[in-house]
């Protein structure tokens, strides 16, 4: 078990982050209810011109390319995860360390010249 | 005392979410409760001292995967209430199933208990290198002295971006493709080559 | 650390991996007209390598002098010897691929890049002196391997292959890093060397539930019964290259894998996995034979026929002697040769359209219209029945020879019985071509790149190839021995 108090300000800091969202949430509602009148119909609380339906199903068959961007978003996330310890180690690896994370970058370079010159990062 | 009740915590909310997952109708609703209970182990992660497994987690889990999970969700659009149909003709088997899992539980972890632990060895690799943290201990050795196998894993990823190009990708035509932006040609026009001065006759247009 | 050394004893994976990203490159650049070019390019890379792991095979290097990256890969001669396969094969599944793609319009210049991965992987996977190692390279193998299967991506048959190999080998993948994870938790270390230190004494029952499931993890891989489920249905559904790939290359991988797995880390603890490996050949014997006999198509039945040989191979592997180590080689040597024959003569036939016949109905007669292919085709299927005039007779006969002397009589004895149920679908084959009506669907010409191989393969499984038998058991046992298996 580790010293839970060094995680104090993460969780003040989501404290605050809840209690500030709360408050932009349900401040303008009470504050609408408490001064103005409150008498909603159907077609008041439709959709207006712009906007969505909010309730459908929402599993439509979409194009195929948001799936291409999610993988090629995971790989270059999880590259940059790697950069993480590198960076914190980089005084005990020294230079072969930081070789290791060119040749790996470098690797990466090459798929994502590739992607690029395949023209997956083009959206129709 | 604190610890205890934050793993408590975490733990019930991992295994809650994770029933939740398997219990609610709507599959994108599986996948929220997926990634709730992704933070959870995260939560727990961060409690054993694996601050970095915990980053992992949120980053590559709740931030790429979860997404890529409900893409996929959506995209397949499968009709879950007709898969759930077979259910209770099926439920016979998937008890014996899961009674043989039970049983294969309860002897490993009773076998584990019986029998004479010794964990790890005194001169193994696995001997706990402490610097300050361990994402420092993690890099110390992920950038040394397992070089090659990183550098691997990244010949797996690129082959991963590779398969997934060669899979999804299509060309298209150059018809339908769309005009290439040339800023360099926009900026040298001027008025005198982009306009003319035309009269065409009565009831004839003009070829542009 | 000696990088210099590493680098040396890595140099085949650094070749591999270097002109992969360049011919990646290449590929994005010029398109998919340059496939034909990357392809010959690729090839003679594997070539290059052959030559590279050339002195460690015929030296049988060992010993810690072969051991890169604190054991982590070792470039031993039994490694060697898998990689010489692997090489050999990954070149032949080069040289029949252009012509199959193009004529479906499907080339594409990624193909001899996801080869080349996918040898690096498995060369990674038989130089493993490490769990973690173990697991990458079988990643990179499998993962190029999945896109492999469904590389026709507009053929339904193909798309479902990829993705039943996916779903089927992610849970195999799963499955071993449990196993895994339980043999590191319980020894404490992933290095192969201490962890058959630390299992000297006795075995406790989570490391035993870990060897489990590592050994289940790898069954799944070498397509042995009772995880062979995804054989058929990948095979059939996966291009015919592609399939003749997944056949031969990461076959051998998969078994030299398991062989230096078992013998090397779980060395000390053989009874421990015998039974099971013992019951996996008898069960992939019995299972291979049984489920070729109703089947019509002909990758089908290679298929199950691939199941039924690693039945024969992990006979030699029950054994766990060095000289069952090296009846393993032998046989992956002669099995890799008859099986990418096989596939090469299916490749030949077409029909009047140009499709590819690969119904056993379409083949009837098939000696009057191409006696050549017939014969060769023929000869296959004797050797791979294991019928003694033919080349694969020998490999069966190590194999048991190496079982009676680790006094496994009785497995040996099954095993015989076993292979005449097999011998039974292989004669049918060869019934179906000479003697029934024929059936007129094959017809066309062939390339010469696939007679150059067909004939390469069938002079070597014909009687001829016991010529070969002093200088392949010499090589097998020298890496065998290399494997360093004394307690």
């Amino acid at each position: 078990m580790v010293d839970l108090s060094q995680y104090l300000p993460i969780l003040i800091f989501l404290g605050i982050a809840l209690a500030l969202s709360c408050l932009f949430v349900f401040l303008p509602m009470g504050v609408s209810r408490l001064t103005g009148s409150h008498n909603p119909t159907a077609e008041k609380l439709s959709e207006y011109e712009c906007g969505f339906p909010a309730f459908e199903d929402p599993r439509s068959q979409f194009d195929v390319n948001f799936y291409l961007i999610a993988i090629l978003f995971i790989i270059f996330d999880l590259e940059a995860a790697f950069l993480f310890p590198w960076a914190v180690s980089l005084d005990l690896t020294g230079w072969p360390g930081w070789i290791t994370m060119m040749i790996f970058l470098f690797e990466l370079i090459v798929g994502f010249a590739y992607a690029w010159k395949k023209g997956a990062l083009e959206w129709e | 005392m604190l610890q205890t009740i934050a793993f408590y915590l975490f733990a019930t909310l991992v295994v809650a979410s994770a029933v939740m997952v398997i219990m609610s109708r709507n599959p994108v609703h599986s996948v929220l409760w997926l990634i709730l209970s992704f933070f959870n182990a995260a939560g727990l992660m961060v409690l054993v001292g694996a601050e970095f497994i915990a980053m992992l987690l949120v980053i590559v889990y709740v931030g790429a995967v979860a997404v890529l999970f409900l893409f996929v969700v959506m995209m397949l659009d499968i009709d879950f209430a007709s898969m759930r149909a077979g259910f209770v003709r099926n439920a016979p088997l998937g008890i014996a199933i899961a009674l043989v899992l039970l049983a294969e539980l309860v002897l490993g972890i009773g076998a584990y208990r019986a029998g004479a632990l010794i964990l790890g060895t005194p001169d193994g690799t696995a001997a706990p290198l402490l610097f300050e943290s361990n994402i420092e201990s993690i890099g110390a050795l992920l950038y040394s002295r397992y070089l090659f196998l990183f550098e691997s894993a990244g010949i797996i990823l690129l082959v991963a971006m590779i398969g997934a190009i060669v899979l999804t990708h299509r060309e298209r035509p150059a018809a339908h493709r769309r005009a290439h932006q040339d800023i360099g040609k926009q900026v040298r026009r001027n008025p005198k080559e982009a306009t003319f001065n035309a009269s065409p006759e009565i009831g004839k247009g003009i070829d542009l | 650390m000696d990088f210099g050394n590493y680098l040396a004893l890595i140099a085949p994976e650094l070749l591999i991996s270097i002109s992969g990203l360049v011919l990646l490159l290449v590929a994005a650049w010029v398109g998919d007209s340059a496939a034909r070019p990357i392809s010959i390019l690729a090839a003679l890379v594997l070539g290059v390598a052959c030559f590279m792991v050339g002195p460690a095979l015929f030296d049988g290097a060992s010993g810690p002098d072969t051991n890169a990256f604190a054991g982590q890969f070792r470039a031993d001669g039994f490694a060697a010897f898998a990689k010489m396969l692997i090489y050999l094969s990954g070149i032949a599944c080069l040289m029949i691929a252009p012509a199959f793609f193009e004529r479906l319009g499907a080339m594409r210049a990624e193909y001899p890049i996801l080869i080349l991965f996918s040898v690096l992987g498995t060369g990674i996977m038989v130089s493993s002196g490490n769990l973690i190692t173990l697991y990458i390279g079988l990643e990179l193998n499998s993962l190029a391997a999945y896109v492999l299967a469904s590389f026709l991506r507009n053929d339904g048959r193909s798309a479902e292959a990829g993705l039943k190999y996916f779903i089927l080998g992610a849970l195999a993948s799963g499955i071993l890093l449990y196993g895994m994870s339980l043999v590191y938790g319980f020894t404490g270390t992933t290095d192969f060397t201490l962890i058959r230190a630390a299992m000297t004494l006795e075995l406790s029952t989570g490391a035993l539930f870990g060897l489990i499931f590592v050994l289940a993890g790898l069954a799944f891989k070498i397509a042995a019964v009772p995880f062979h489920m995804w054989t058929p249905d990948v095979y059939e559904g996966a291009p015919t290259p592609v399939t003749t790939f997944f056949a031969s290359a990461p076959k051998v991988a998969a078994v030299a894998l398991t062989v230096r797995v078992s013998l090397d880390a779980f060395g000390l603890q053989a009874d421990a996995w015998r039974q099971i490996v013992i019951f996996a050949a008898l069960a992939s014997i019995v299972l291979g034979a049984l489920g070729a006999i109703g089947q019509d198509n002909l990758k089908r039945l290679l298929a199950y026929s691939s199941i039924n040989n690693v039945g024969f191979i992990l006979i030699g592997l029950a054994a766990g002697t060095p000289q069952g180590a090296s009846a393993v080689l032998v046989y992956l040597a002669i099995y890799v040769v008859m099986t990418i024959g096989s596939f090469v003569a299916i490749l030949m036939l077409r029909d009047a359209d140009g499709n590819y016949v690969e119904n056993i109905r379409d083949i009837a007669g098939l000696s009057r219209a191409k006696p050549l292919i017939a014969l060769i085709l023929a000869g296959m299927m004797l050797s791979l029945a294991g019928l003694p005039p033919m080349f694969g007779f020998w490999g069966k006969f190590v194999v048991f020879q190496a079982a009676v002397q680790a006094d496994l009589i009785l497995l040996a004895a099954l095993g015989i019985a076993a292979s005449v149920i097999g011998a039974f679908y292989y004669l049918k084959v060869v019934k179906v071509m000479f003697f029934d009506e024929p059936a007129g669907v094959v017809q066309g010409r062939s390339e010469t790149g696939h007679w150059v191989l067909l004939i390469g393969t069938a002079i070597i499984v014909s009687p001829l190839g016991y010529l070969l038998t002093i200088p392949l058991g010499l090589l097998a046992d020298r890496a065998a021995v290399s494997l360093s298996l004394l307690p």
